[in-house]
């Protein structure tokens, strides 16, 4: 029994079955995460080391170098690049994708441990970061303060980031802006001088003061008592009675010599929300973990943490980015919902009967939410991706259904019963219904198999899809006979008023296929001028391509925006806080959409991960904008981005500054950049080819802002050390300088414990002893001997430049140029800065590489026109198997380059460009446009198969045809047109993808409709002709054999 | 004793049967799969690419009084869905086990 007879002979059964699926799907729907995109595999590690009070060149020689020769030994790696800056050393290692990121973190852990003891002394350990999207903040919180300023670290980190790091997935939660507390010992150089002491003395008594010892343990009588030694300082101020030293008989004390602050750190990052000083709590995520679930939970916590906090301590939303994934997520629910009322009034229009288009539409529910128990069993999200395969699956699952109830019911119609028709009437279409949706198929398994950063995309979509088709092709064999022989009647009754409403509609619908046989007619007799009309119009869209841009993905509107200003290097604080806030003010005056706006200034502590990761310094000012909802303004992102750039050109103290779309914390869907990365070891050189660069690349119509990487060259003081006094001295130059080392930046003598905090004790000069050359110049240093030397004599202290970050990528020094633009293609971008950089001149040993989107660009159009041979030759294998013949399926292949004429014309009319969104749009046509072609060859050759005329047999079943391919190409046109013209947040996305089916899918049914139907008359007249000579020349030769 | 042989599409079939019943006309055989087209009229029945229907055939063995009333029936049924197909043909027994 086939599984059609059995449906229809189990109706109870077949029915349960699909509410079983239904409620198991609704079931695992109620259980799936909401996230923006599907999960995107690591393949990128981080090694973190802090060697903090280092310039970003010691750095670079010292951890940065040493660790990136022995990381480049790792397997599977793709890129090496590295930043090294002040206090920071930053390496990142990317993989090939598809590796297993744990074992590779052993290795690089591994590799690590190696070269660990090559390190200075006083670099921390490198740290291990597996990064990933996961890395992108999930929520930044801000917080005003008045009072409490003072004391915010510690009723911050208490208070909110202890009870927020314990929600289940926050990853890690970083407190900017609120000075952790020190303890300074400020030491007067000269009273140290006078009574022979030192920095490290003074230290290494702190440290051995404030120490609680255990004495072991001794028995009284019949009891045993412990022993201890509590001698740590219950308060800094202890600290002033400490004895550093003995002169001349008398104890001195450390208030003879030193100021002790129980202070915050000298230079801290300064935090303004919504122009109140404050400081920003970012929470960021474990990998894998849910962001709309955590921020759902960090909102809830948020009124309860706020009660524990003093009054004037207030707790805001600087950015949520589960907002937007839930407004993304809610619009393309809105997009579905439509392409199922779309789909459902075509095939009513079309059908004309209420309870046929019930059977028919009840396939698509069924179809997609069986499609979410494979998401909840794979452990996948709702997200745009998986969420924009059910609105392209929608008018597609309905065509297998439409073919076997069109079917049923033209047994109907000449007599069957329901029941016998639905059987016998699925019988004969069931096989060409299971090879057309397997051209569908063929189309979106391979999909899946695409590696890389689009194959995270196009897995799921892929999956989705084909398993959507699956169930439609299950559902229309069994369901929809089932439902055939059970609610079509024999001779169904039409109301008077059903008629007159429906009535003007069979009869332009029969006008319709009238006018089409004619056309048809006409075209089959002017064969030679159909084809060349459709060639020259093929040729002649080709020329749209050269009009149509390209660029990697669509911009999101996300209503976030991220904007770094740069002072002239070395700015102090106070001044770089000044701009921010004049810029600050005017902003909000001139942009009402602003919600929220927040700024950072300063410099990070080595310990504030996230601020460690992003630029920081006392001249750099961070700006973190929240606009309104995109469909509440009517400024784009970009718009605004746009003034703001003006904006910030109208500051003369601005040295350099950067507006970022979204906020630069989006993976994909953030601005285009072209990048030009210039590799050469020379500083100078690289900077002046940069320069030069950057120039040309301005002058570029639509590049609205040209990045260059490396930052200003920061002045510093360097002391040369003449390696002779200093062996003179007996001295060495580490000791020399780690004295320089403990006087300016401080050396950590011990940690004040108080409440179970740690806080560190740092002893080093007093402010005012390091503010010029000569004060260190000044410094003593002291020889194993115990003689002091000042620094003077061991050398000399000049005044140089140097890069605050020098970025290496596969080991050798880099600079890279962006170009981010806006209103032009890529493409036309890259071709013309290309001409402009032939005529450079560029100095030998220097190199010039395109990179950034444009190569992310290149490698997946390379990937998916690679896909889309594959789909092509999959499609017409597919094709040849159901139609036993190479002859038809070419003939079909025929509306794929009108499919593609009408992608360009439909990107070109609605301004859409050319990116990986709308080509997977056009691979997808490949599948959906040779369906019509299936239909109409097979009904033509089987109008021949019954002994039809070839012209006779291409007009009549052209006539037939007709409907069934207009309705399955108007379902999926129509289920396509939310996606379309969508206006809500995120459409930006899927705008391109839905413009580029519904133009692909018109044009090519329009030629379809013609050209095929002309196609098979040329082919099978060839045919014919050369079956008759054969047949003459066999009666030839039969004739003079006899 | 007449045998009567019914060839029709398959959709005919649980009426046909139906028929027998009501006639009690109890032994029959069926033939479920058969290919064939009409002298006349009528579609092929070849289960092709072309002509996908089958056709099916009972051969019952009736009383010679139940003959006219079963030939009436299925003229009806005929008649009423021309474009099916249904024919029967009956024939003399002589003699049986």
């Amino acid at each position: 029994m086939s599984l059609y007879e059995g449906s229809v002979k189990k109706p109870i059964m077949t029915s349960l079955c699909f509410v079983a699926v239904v409620i198991l799907g609704i079931f695992s729907y109620t259980k799936l995460p909401i996230d923006l995109y599907p999960d995107i595999e690591t393949n990128m590690i981080m090694v973190m080391t802090a060697y903090p009070g280092a310039s970003a060149a010691d750095v670079e020689n010292n951890v940065t170098r040493p660790l990136e020769n022995a990381l480049n030994a790792v397997s599977d790696l793709k890129h090496i690049t590295s930043e090294s800056k002040e206090n920071m050393s930053l390496i990142t290692l990317e993989f090939e994708y598809g590796e297993d990121i744990d074992v590779l973190t052993n290795d690089v852990r591994d590799k690590l441990d190696m070269v660990k003891s090559e390190l200075p002394d006083d670099s921390e350990n490198p740290i291990i970061f597996k990064f990933s999207s996961d890395m992108i903040p999930i929520v930044i919180l801000s917080v005003q303060a008045n009072e409490s300023m003072p004391a915010l670290y510690k009723i911050l980190d208490d208070n909110v980031a202890s009870p927020l790091a314990r929600i289940s997935g926050v990853g890690s939660v970083s407190i900017s802006g609120a000075p952790e507390r020190e303890i300074q010992v400020y030491v007067d150089p000269v009273k140290l001088e006078a009574y022979n002491l030192s920095i490290e003395t003074i230290a290494s008594v702190i440290g051995a003061e404030n120490r609680n010892v255990p004495g072991g343990t001794f028995d009284v009588g019949s009891d045993t008592y412990s022993l201890r030694v509590q001698g740590e300082f219950n308060d800094a101020s202890q600290m002033n009675d400490i004895v550093v030293g003995n002169y001349g008989g008398k104890s001195i004390y450390l208030r003879d010599v030193a100021v002790v602050h129980d202070s915050v750190e000298e230079r801290a990052q300064e935090t303004y929300n919504n122009g109140v000083q404050g400081a920003m709590i970012v929470i960021q995520k474990q990998s894998g973990a849910n962001s709309v679930e955590i921020s759902n939970e960090v909102m809830k916590a948020l009124p309860r943490l706020q009660k524990n906090l003093p009054s004037d301590v207030k707790l805001g939303v600087i950015i949520d980015t589960s907002d937007n994934i839930r407004n993304t997520i809610d619009t393309l629910f809105e997009t579905v919902l439509l392409a199922l009322l779309f789909v459902s009034i075509v095939v009513f229009f079309f059908l004309g009967r209420w309870r046929a288009t019930i059977i028919i539409v009840i396939t698509i529910p069924i179809s997609l939410v069986a499609s979410f128990i494979y998401l909840a069993a794979t452990g996948n999200s709702l997200n745009i991706i998986s969420l924009s395969s059910l609105s392209i699956a929608i008018g597609m699952v309905v065509d297998d259904a439409i073919v076997v109830l069109e079917n049923v019911t033209n047994h109907i119609e000449r007599g069957s019963y329901p029941r016998q028709a639905a059987v016998h009437g699925t019988n004969e279409v069931g096989l060409s219904v299971v090879a057309s949706t397997l051209t569908l198929i063929a189309v979106f398994f391979p999909l899946t198999l695409v590696s890389g950063m689009s194959g995270v995309l196009f897995k799921q979509l892929g999956w989705m899809v084909t398993i959507i088709m699956v169930i439609s092709i299950v559902c229309a064999l069994s369901l929809t006979p089932m439902l055939c022989s059970r609610l079509l009647k024999l001779q169904p009754k039409q109301s008077r008023v059903f008629k007159l409403l429906y009535g003007p509609i069979e009869k332009g619908l029969d006008a319709f296929d009238n006018g089409y046989a004619r056309l048809l007619h006409w075209a089959v007799g002017h064969r030679t001028i159909v084809i060349v009309g459709c060639m020259s119009f093929f040729v002649l869209s080709l020329v749209l391509v050269r009009f149509v841009g390209n660029e990697f993905m669509p911009t999101q509107d996300n209503a976030r925006i991220g904007v770094t200003v740069e002072m002239p290097i070395g700015t102090r604080t106070e001044i770089s806080k000044d701009v921010a806030m004049r810029l600050y003010k005017q902003w909000m005056e001139q942009y009402p959409e602003i919600v929220m706006c927040n700024f950072t200034v300063g410099q990070a502590s080595t310990d504030n991960v996230y601020a460690s990761m992003s630029d920081n310094g006392s001249h750099i000012i961070t700006y973190n904008i929240s606009l309104t909802d995109p469909d509440k303004r009517k400024r784009t992102l970009s718009e605004i981005c746009d003034l703001m750039r003006k904006d910030l050109a109208g500051y003369p103290e601005i040295k350099k500054s950067q507006v970022n779309l979204g906020g630069g914390m989006s993976v994909m869907g953030g601005e285009t950049t072209i990048d030009y990365e210039i590799y050469g070891y020379s500083f100078a050189e690289t900077d002046s080819v940069a320069a030069q660069l950057s120039a040309l690349l301005r002058e570029i119509k639509g590049v609205s802002e040209v990045r260059i990487s490396r930052g200003d060259y920061q002045p510093e003081y360097q002391v040369d050390f003449d390696r002779e006094k200093l062996a003179l001295n007996g001295l060495n130059l580490t000791t020399a300088a780690t004295y320089l080392r403990n006087r300016i930046n401080g050396a950590t003598a011990s940690q004040f414990r108080e409440e179970g905090e740690e806080y560190d004790i740092k002893v080093m000069y007093a402010p005012e002893y390091r503010t010029s050359i000569e004060d260190i110049e000044n410094i003593m240093v002291y020889n194993a001997q115990g003689k002091g030397v000042r620094i003077k004599e061991l050398g000399t202290v000049v005044e140089r430049f140097s890069p605050p970050t020098i970025e290496r990528k596969d080991r050798e020094r880099i600079n890279t140029v962006s170009a981010i633009l806006s209103g032009a293609a890529m493409s036309d971008v890259v071709a013309e800065a290309q001409k402009k950089i032939d005529q450079m001149s560029i100095p030998s040993g220097i190199s010039i590489q395109l990179s950034g989107s444009y190569e992310d660009q290149q490698d997946s159009f390379g990937d998916l026109f690679t896909l889309m041979y594959l789909i092509v030759i999959l499609v017409f294998i597919v094709m040849a198997a159901q139609f036993e013949s190479l002859t038809y399926p070419f003939i079909i292949m025929f509306s794929l380059p009108f499919a593609f004429s009408g992608v360009f014309l439909a990107l070109w009319l609605s301004g859409n460009t050319l990116n990986v969104m709308s080509l997977i749009g056009a691979i997808m046509l490949i599948g959906i446009v040779v369906k019509n072609g299936i239909v109409l060859i097979d009904y033509i050759s089987l109008n021949r198969e019954r002994g039809m005329g070839i012209r006779e047999a291409v007009v009549k079943g052209g006539h037939s045809r007709l409907r069934p391919v207009i309705m399955t190409t108007l379902t999926t046109i129509l289920g396509m047109v939310p996606m379309a013209i969508g206006t809500g947040q995120g459409s930006e996305m899927w705008r391109p993808m839905g413009t580029a089916v519904i133009g692909g899918l018109t044009v090519s049914t329009i030629l379809t409709l013609i050209l095929i139907p002309v196609l098979y008359c040329v082919f099978a007249s060839v045919g014919v002709k050369r079956r008759r000579r054969k047949h003459h020349e066999r009666l030839a030769a039969s004739n003079s054999n006899s | 004793m007449k045998s009567v042989f019914i060839t029709f599409d398959q959709a005919h079939y649980a009426q046909i049967l139906e028929t027998l019943d009501k006639l009690s006309c109890r032994g029959y055989s069926y033939f479920e799969q058969m290919r064939g087209r009409g002298s006349k009229t009528g579609e092929p029945h070849y289960g092709s690419h072309a002509w996908p229907s089958m056709c099916s055939a009972i051969i019952t063995m009736v009383d010679d009084a139940k003959v006219e009333p079963l030939l009436k029936r299925l003229r009806q049924m005929d008649e009423a869905a021309p474009q099916l197909g249904l024919r029967a043909f009956v024939w003399t027994i002589e003699q049986s086990v």
